[in-house]
């Protein structure tokens, strides 16, 4: 049995009365990259602080390669490195002397290989902490995390302040690091980002995990999206079996499919059908439809379940 | 707005601190009425302390001892001068350039409020504070004048809160002033302290008998002493203190429209070059991080030192036989004139060097709330290794900063050929270390147990300690209030030679409560602001 990156058993935290994190059991392989998703209070954070040693759990345990992430916090951080999302830097230090002192603190450091991260997010080393905008002290993080090329990244909302252009960045070096073996837990808000790099995605709420799997395991669950353009009258398609709430609008008609695609091609043939548009739900869709209702609802909307 | 929320600060600090001044200068009247109940008995005093230079160098000059008024102001006058003065630079750098700093007021200048009318509020909200502080003050005083043991009228008893608070006004305004000029609130902090340092300075060397006292009219602090509440009043010297405030405020102001918002008019390096000898671990980065607050109070006791030494011989001669011998020996200083002062002149130094620990304490939660610790603990340190480093290096730090006091004084003492010898002044400096690691330990306690408390707890047991060492100094406290102060526990070498003894009990205790701490420590969350 191959040791995990990071597995949690009964994983709780309480802060007084209010369980933050509640028996939380949870499985990263080595060289995979996951997703950790949740909205604001799920104890995302909560169960990056347990892993890293930096509080003390309630209940359960966590363990980060096979070593106890409380009894031995030394070995398994000689693994790790952490991005915070918020960067709370040494104001009268330089970047580059932020960079030598975390690159000692942590060890193996590969310098060509920070040189080179360096440049990719055109990050100016010189200047000190204090005088850098919110945007380039995440970037010193990034770099200082990536440089040392650690078994195991732990990102929490990593690129917050990042403009698109280093957000590219970001996913490339993320890209490098997968490929390279090393294994990748993401904590974010940004699904486009989630979905372009994560292998597996688990979602929290209220501090249990509702959902865990791949995202094509999540959208099969799913209905694919529809939106059919009309030339002429639009036809009644609320008997079609699994379409479910579809709307109109003019001559544009949004409708869900699920369970398979034919009857309604089979209803539309000769129809007089201009565009057809079909895609899977965005992960954004499908954490919106886990969080907080199915999608926009209107007026015109008919459900034929 | 602005002034609102300057005002709203600046009044609860008042409020705190004019209950503080007016504390104390009530209970400095009141065991001097307990203490000295006869004619005949306060005559003496008056006779013994009067005219002695020692007592004037560090507490101010004395007129009119005979008296509760005149007592009391010259008690209590020069700690809460410095005290006031302290409040003053602190809380004006805090609610201005601190505020900037945080960009709290980023959002209220980009609306109608310019710069200037900004640094206008803020001056209205600190002179709120200032006023309650004074109001508080007076209020207290009048309270005691009233009783008829102490019998004050209400009106001396106002002028005698003014004076006491005019330090507090005068630096607030320097406050103000250093917060345009410096980058930080750190260093307006500190050019506003040096401010201080100098003004003390010139005034110590005005009092101490060296025919100089012409000087005590280019010292702020000067100036508040012949106000000479209580005795007879000299109310003229209030132009130059109200000159002061005026100049600093309208200076701050003028500046405030030159320069950008959160910068100073004189310009910080935003870029530098690497230097990186000390950034070799998170002990290193410590000692990085805090050596320009530490060799600032390095600076402090160097010079204190130094001006103490001067004045010891001169201001000692006056005490070998006197009356006044007596009161010295109750603050704990015998021995030859010079060594009598300078023992209750390393009280002082025990203060500052206590000083450096409790900063030392502070930076490392600093380290914690600000969420840089973080990205040390993250890495493979262990939390012990993080603390202890940090420790270590604390107690090294004030190690040296005994020797550096004790090594000054001697340079003072053997220019004046004094006659004290630099064994007994090195081991008199290293005497202030104990207490200091008790205050440290203190602090590491606090840390461990209830780490977002940790600053407050470490500052008021300093200033507790501080406190009833004065006001025990007239001796009217118990003998278990004296006990919990650290600095009681201190022989005031080089008057005594230090007990090494109890000096061990002191290191053992403060090792105690830093392994408790530390203990607490390791098994806490680490907690954030």
């Amino acid at each position: 049995m191959t040791t995990m990156a990071i597995r949690t058993e009964g994983l709780t935290k309480r802060f007084g009365v209010a369980v933050a994190l509640d028996h939380l059991d949870l499985e990263v392989s080595p060289g995979e990259v996951v997703g950790y998703l949740g909205p604001n209070g799920a104890g995302k954070t909560t169960t990056i602080r347990l892993l890293l040693g930096l509080a003390k759990a309630s209940e359960g345990r966590a363990q980060i390669f096979g070593m106890d992430c409380e009894r031995q916090p030394v070995e398994t951080h000689r693994r790790l490195t952490f991005v915070p999302g918020e960067a709370n830097l040494w104001p009268s230090l330089t970047g580059a002397e932020t960079l030598v002192l975390l690159g000692r603190v942590h060890g193996g450091v590969d310098g060509t290989y920070r040189d080179e991260l360096t440049d990719r997010f055109e990050f100016d080393p010189t200047k000190k902490v204090r005088a850098y905008s919110r945007g380039n002290r995440q970037k010193l993080l990034l770099i200082a995390a990536l440089m040392s090329r650690p078994d195991l990244l732990v990102l929490d909302e990593p690129t917050s302040g990042l403009d698109p252009i280093m957000e590219q960045a970001f996913r490339l070096s993320v890209h490098e690091a997968r490929d390279r073996g090393q294994t990748i837990f993401l904590s974010s808000h940004i699904m486009s980002e989630v979905e372009a790099l994560c292998d597996r995605i688990a979602l929290l709420r209220d501090g249990a995990l509702v959902e865990v799997g791949t995202l094509a395991d999540m959208r099969h669950l799913k209905a694919l999206i529809v939106e059919i353009t009309f030339d002429g009258p639009v036809p009644d398609l609320s008997g079609v079996p699994g379409v479910t709430a579809w709307e109109t609008v003019g001559q544009l008609v949004h409708c869900h499919v699920k369970g398979g695609i034919e009857p309604l091609l089979a209803v539309l043939a000769g129809s007089g059908v201009k565009n057809f548009l079909s895609r899977e739900p965005s992960l954004e869709e499908l954490f919106l439809a886990q969080y907080g209702g199915d999608g926009p609802v209107s007026p015109a909307q008919h459900d034929a379940g | 707005m602005i002034a609102e929320l300057t005002g709203r600060k600046a009044v609860r600090s008042g409020v705190i601190w004019g209950y503080l001044f007016g504390a104390s200068i009530a209970s400095s009247a009141f065991s001097y009425t307990s203490l000295y109940k006869t004619r005949a008995q306060r005559g003496a005093l008056a006779a013994a302390y009067g005219s002695n230079k020692a007592t004037a160098a560090l507490f101010g000059p004395a007129p009119r001892l005979q008296t509760v008024a005149g007592f009391t102001a010259f008690k209590i006058g020069m700690t809460l001068m410095v005290a006031g003065a302290v409040w003053g630079l602190l809380t004006s750098t805090r609610l201005l350039r601190g505020e900037e700093d945080e960009g709290r007021w980023d959002l209220l200048l980009s609306g109608p409020s310019s710069r200037r009318g900004a640094v206008v509020q803020a001056l209205v909200g600190l002179a709120a504070g200032a006023g309650t502080l004074w109001t508080l003050t007076a209020v207290i005083t009048v309270v005691t004048g009233s009783a008829s043991s102490v019998s004050i009228a209400a009106g001396p008893a106002v002028y005698f809160a003014l004076a006491m608070v005019a330090t507090a006004v005068m630096f607030l305004g320097v406050g103000a002033l250093t917060s345009q000029l410096a980058a930080t609130r750190g260093q307006a902090a500190a050019y506003a302290g040096v401010v201080l340092g100098v003004a003390y300075a010139i005034r110590m060397i005005a009092d101490a008998g060296t025919g100089l006292h012409g000087l005590v009219w280019l010292s702020p602090l000067g100036w508040v002493e012949e106000l000479q509440p209580f005795t007879t009043p000299r109310p003229l010297a209030l132009l130059p203190i109200a000159g002061l405030t005026v100049v600093t405020c309208l200076a701050a102001v003028s500046l405030a429209g030159r320069r950008d918002v959160g910068a100073g008019v004189l310009s910080d390096r935003t870029q530098a070059r690497p230097r990186l000898r000390l950034l070799y671990g998170p002990t290193g980065l410590a000692l990085r991080l805090t050596r320009s607050t530490v060799t600032g109070w390095w600076v402090a006791i160097a010079a204190s030192g130094l001006l103490y030494g001067l004045i010891a011989k001169s201001a000692g001669s006056t005490i070998a036989g006197s009356a006044v011998h007596g009161v010295f020996s109750r603050l704990g200083a015998n021995g030859t004139g010079s060594e009598a002062v300078l023992g209750v002149c390393f009280l002082v130094l025990a203060v500052l060097v206590a000083f450096v620990g409790a900063g030392q304490l502070t930076a490392a939660r600093g380290e914690e709330s600000t969420g840089r610790l973080d990205h040390l603990l993250v890495g493979p340190v262990s939390r012990t290794r993080w603390l202890g480093g940090r420790l270590l290096a604390a107690v090294a730090l004030l190690l040296v900063s005994g020797v550096v006091a004790g090594l000054f004084v001697w340079f003072g003492a053997a220019s004046q050929h004094s006659g004290v010898g630099l064994a007994a002044l090195l081991g008199a400096g290293l005497n202030t270390v104990p207490p200091a690691v008790v205050v440290l330990g203190v602090g590491v306690l606090a840390f461990g147990l209830v780490p977002r408390a940790a600053s407050a707890i470490v500052y008021s047991y300093l200033g507790w300690s501080l406190l009833v060492v004065i006001v025990g100094g007239i001796g009217a406290v118990d003998h278990w209030v004296l006990d919990t102060s650290v600095f009681h526990q201190m022989v005031s070498a080089p008057a005594r030679s230090p007990n090494w003894p109890a000096n061990g009990a002191m290191v053992l205790l403060g090792t105690f409560f830093i392994v408790v701490g530390g203990l607490a420590f390791r098994r806490r969350d680490i907690q954030g602001a």
